[in-house]
């Protein structure tokens, strides 16, 4: 093989070509700088929007869902006619069921989610967030999703048990209401009850909002829990649910949420292994098979459902399509502008036929003349590799200006830099492979012959 | 070699045109959607969820009455779902056609005069034709609507749909309703449907419901006073009902239709950059790859010319073999737009691209080609017959 000499002179030689025409070589650069950044730049959108929302912990939760709505199916002419999506899909449960599945010892650990949004009022009175979302759960949650616990401790499911009215509130919500971010011991009034602070967690924000992705997707976070059963006894009713009883009546006369008689909370289980997985299918089908009778009234059969994180973020297509689309676009743009340098670089590279021409007769032989270009080529990708850097910076710019739910998220981290050097160099020997050769392929005596 | 990089680089840039554009267009027809109401005075409410209960049709009444008494203020309306407000109320309508169409419903206390919808057939709603809230449609009552001129004839065909019934095809009893007027235009709730005048107007005495919007119509020349006043009446009315921290809002037409536009122009201007800049890559590219392709055959063009090629013989030879090059390009950027779209389609649910997109992005591939080629095409014309002496 050559020797180190060899390729450090073909290095020189590369680079002084490069400075020989500079403008055109400019353009060389920028068309492969514009092509990388916008791969890079839809490609950091993807990869911060389809990030796993709780890494070490997602591959094991799952939602678990049993329909016991005595109701007709909805099926909505308006709905699918209109080209709206009326977000009838039924991923939660009612009360009775959700009761019974965490009774029942068949998962790791399980709980209940609920959104309810709701005034936070000091203990004495001075202080409230107001039209704040609160979580309403078990005992369960905060060491099955990992949340961390900066004062004090979660609530056990003792306390769950006595419908005890106590909480785990964030940092900046103690900061808020108390003062101080140790508010262990403090109260939080929710409508009428006072509830007893027992810890302080750090914000807990997954992107995104997995477990109840109906508060929001991104950019969404609960700065309280409570136990759901004290939440009940306090009146208070989550913001959403799917559906209802038929023979309910709602207070507010329009859509109810209590979840005695509307499906409004999310069960999730943690599930550590496949068999455990099937287990738990078989056992949530079995408890809907014994309400069959029931549920055949409302020509319904009896269903159960159990989704693992990454089939339920792509089947509530938490990533728009859109996303995806551009990437292909970016793609596209990509290879046309590698077209285009290569087209560049050939008509740079056979500009100089004379001179390789007499470079080979002086003695150089092909394998020299290739790697000269194939360097030259390579180092103008590199150098719009480099270039792409702020040119990516500046579409991400914009792209969180345009102001989406997820702006936050947009950011650059050391993976997505890698892969744009490793992007940049693949494009360098692509680019440069075709247009090399033909500069390595010609023959010294016409050259001569012909000056 | 020359020749295939060109076409492979006219090839892919039309590809990406086409799909651009499509996609760009699919992004512009609703901002373009007329609304059918007469925007230039119009503020709607929103944001009126009461805290506990519902909103009688007195306090509904009172609220109007005050917002009426704003100064600048020529009329207001009840209604339950604007455009861009409010509850999203669908229904699905069946006329004679036996076609099912969803529809968003429009109903409130004089509508049709507040937002300005022009009835071009038939009438505006009786004022008998108003049913109090406890009345609901069913137990045998027909609705009076006004539907948009797109509707009656998806609903009715060609007949003439006054007096027409169409029914709700959701429900078995009940869910009648018969046209009374037919205006031009009605945008819908969402503003970015694919069937913008999917609409109907409803009479209604509004009440008896959680929700509440209002449609007012102010004096052109007091659009700012008229805005705080209203913003006023709102708050005394109705701040104290409302949960504690949620706010009534009140905003102008235009602006709420900016918010909701806000992301479709950034999007848009997106795209306008990605064609631009194809087009300048691709142009670039051709310059580059023609420029070089015609300056090594210098040579030929000395001979030809010293045996008698005039220049403009040499110009529209190498504009010639451009577009021979460029049609074959694009006839290939045809194809692969089209395999693009089938692929973004099958995976992505974008929808189909019309195929009068592909002539198209091949017409602009052929002006762009003519233009590139043109300034190495002309320093070719000028080249002299002596240059066929000369040596490369």
């Amino acid at each position: 093989m050559k020797s180190l000499s060899t390729v450090h002179y073909a290095s020189q030689l590369a680079v002084a070509g490069l400075s020989r025409f500079p403008k055109r070589a400019a353009l060389v650069v920028i068309t492969v700088a514009l092509g990388i950044a916008a791969c890079m730049t839809t490609l950091t959108l993807l990869h911060v929007l389809s990030a796993d929302p709780l890494p070490g912990r997602s591959q094991n939760l799952y939602l678990a869902w049993v329909d016991t709505l005595m109701a007709r199916p909805q099926h909505s002419a308006a709905c699918s006619l209109n080209g709206v999506t009326c977000g009838v899909t039924f991923d939660r449960i009612k009360l009775h069921a959700a009761q019974t599945l965490l009774a029942a010892h068949r998962a790791a650990r399980r709980t209940v989610v609920a959104g309810i949004t709701i005034n936070e009022v000091s203990g004495n009175g001075l202080y409230a967030e107001n039209q704040k979302t609160i979580l309403a759960t078990t005992s369960a949650f905060i060491p099955m999703f990992g949340v961390a616990l900066r004062y004090g401790r979660d609530w056990t499911p003792a306390e769950d048990a006595a419908r005890d009215p106590v909480a785990v509130i964030d940092v900046q919500l103690a900061r808020k209401l108390f003062g101080t971010a140790d508010a262990v011991g403090q109260s939080v009034r929710l409508n009428k009850t006072l509830f007893r602070v027992v810890g302080v967690m750090q914000r807990f924000e997954p992107e995104p909002h997995f477990y109840a992705l109906q508060e929001g997707t991104y950019d969404t976070w609960e700065n309280m829990y409570v136990p759901y059963t004290a939440a009940l006894d306090a009146g208070l009713e989550p913001d959403y649910s799917d559906d209802c009883d038929t023979g309910y009546k709602p207070p507010n006369g329009f859509i109810g949420t209590a979840p005695q008689h509307c499906a409004s909370l999310g069960l999730w289980a943690q599930l550590d292994t496949p068999q455990q997985v099937a287990n738990y299918r078989t056992f949530l089908q079995n408890y809907v098979d014994q309400q069959q009778r029931a549920l055949a009234s409302w020509g319904k059969q009896p269903e159960s459902k159990l989704i693992s994180v990454a089939q339920w973020l792509k089947e509530k297509q938490v990533v728009p399509a859109s996303t995806r689309v551009n990437v292909w676009f970016a793609v596209a743009f990509l290879v046309l502008c590698m077209l285009n340098v290569m087209g560049l670089l050939s008509a740079r590279f056979l500009r100089r036929r004379q001179e390789i021409g007499i470079r080979r007769a002086l003695g150089a032989r092909r394998g020299d003349v290739f790697l000269q270009h194939i360097l030259e080529g390579g180092f103008a990708c590199l150098l719009g590799g480099a270039l792409a850097i702020p040119l990516t910076l500046l579409g991400l710019w914009i792209l969180r200006r345009q102001g989406s739910e997820f702006a936050s998220l947009i950011h650059v981290d050391p993976a997505m830099l890698g892969a744009l050097i490793v992007l940049s160099i693949v494009v360098g020997a692509l680019v440069g492979l075709l247009p090399a050769w033909r500069a390595a392929v010609i023959e010294p005596g016409l050259q001569v012959k012909s000056e | 070699m020359m020749p295939l990089l060109v076409l492979l680089q006219v090839a892919v840039a039309c590809a990406i045109l086409c799909n651009v554009l499509f996609l760009g267009w699919q992004k512009l027809k609703p901002m373009l959607a007329p609304s059918g109401m007469d925007t230039n005075n119009l503020i709607f409410v929103g944001g009126l969820s009461r805290a506990h209960g519902e909103w009688s049709s007195a306090e509904v009444e009172a609220g109007a009455q005050a917002l009426q008494e704003v100064p600048g203020v020529r009329a207001a309306s009840a209604a339950i779902g604007l455009p861009m407000e409010g509850i999203l109320d669908v229904v699905a309508l069946r006329g004679p056609t036996g076609v099912k169409v969803g529809v968003d419903v429009y109903a409130g206390y004089d509508l049709a005069k507040t937002l300005g919808i022009d009835i071009v057939n038939g009438r505006n709603f009786l004022p008998g034709e108003y049913p109090a809230p406890s009345e609901g449609q069913g137990n045998g009552v027909i609705t009076p609507i006004i539907i948009t001129e797109s509707l009656a004839h998806q609903l009715f065909g060609n007949t003439n749909p006054l007096g027409g019934l169409v029914r709700d095809a959701d429900v078995k009893v009940g869910g009648s309703y018969q046209v009374v007027g037919v205006t031009r235009h009605l945008i819908g709730t969402q503003m970015t449907r694919s069937h913008p005048d999917n609409s109907i107007v409803e009479p209604q005495r509004i009440g008896k419901m959680p929700f509440l919007n209002y449609a007012i119509r102010v004096t052109p020349h007091m659009h700012r006073s008229a805005l705080l006043g209203v913003r006023k009446a709102l708050q005394r009315e109705f701040g104290a009902l409302l949960p504690v921290g949620s706010e009534p809002t009140a905003e102008f037409y235009d602006t709420l239709r900016g918010n909701t536009f806000a992301a479709r122009r950034g999007a848009l201007w997106m795209l306008i950059a990605v064609v631009i800049i194809v087009l300048i890559v691709t142009l670039i590219g051709v310059i580059g790859l023609t420029g070089f392709w015609i300056q090594q055959r210098t040579h030929t063009i000395g001979i030809l010319r010293a045996v008698g090629a005039r220049r403009i013989d040499i110009l529209t030879y190498f504009q010639g073999e451009n577009a021979f090059v460029v049609i074959i390009a694009a006839l290939c950027g045809m194809l692969l737009a089209y395999a693009g779209n089938l692929m973004l389609m099958r995976y992505y649910a974008v929808m189909r691209l019309p195929l009068w997109y592909l002539p198209v992005g091949a017409a602009v591939m052929l002006v762009l080609g003519q233009l590139a080629a043109l300034s190495p095409a002309l320093r070719a014309s000028r080249v002299e017959p002596v240059a066929a002496t000369r040596n490369i």
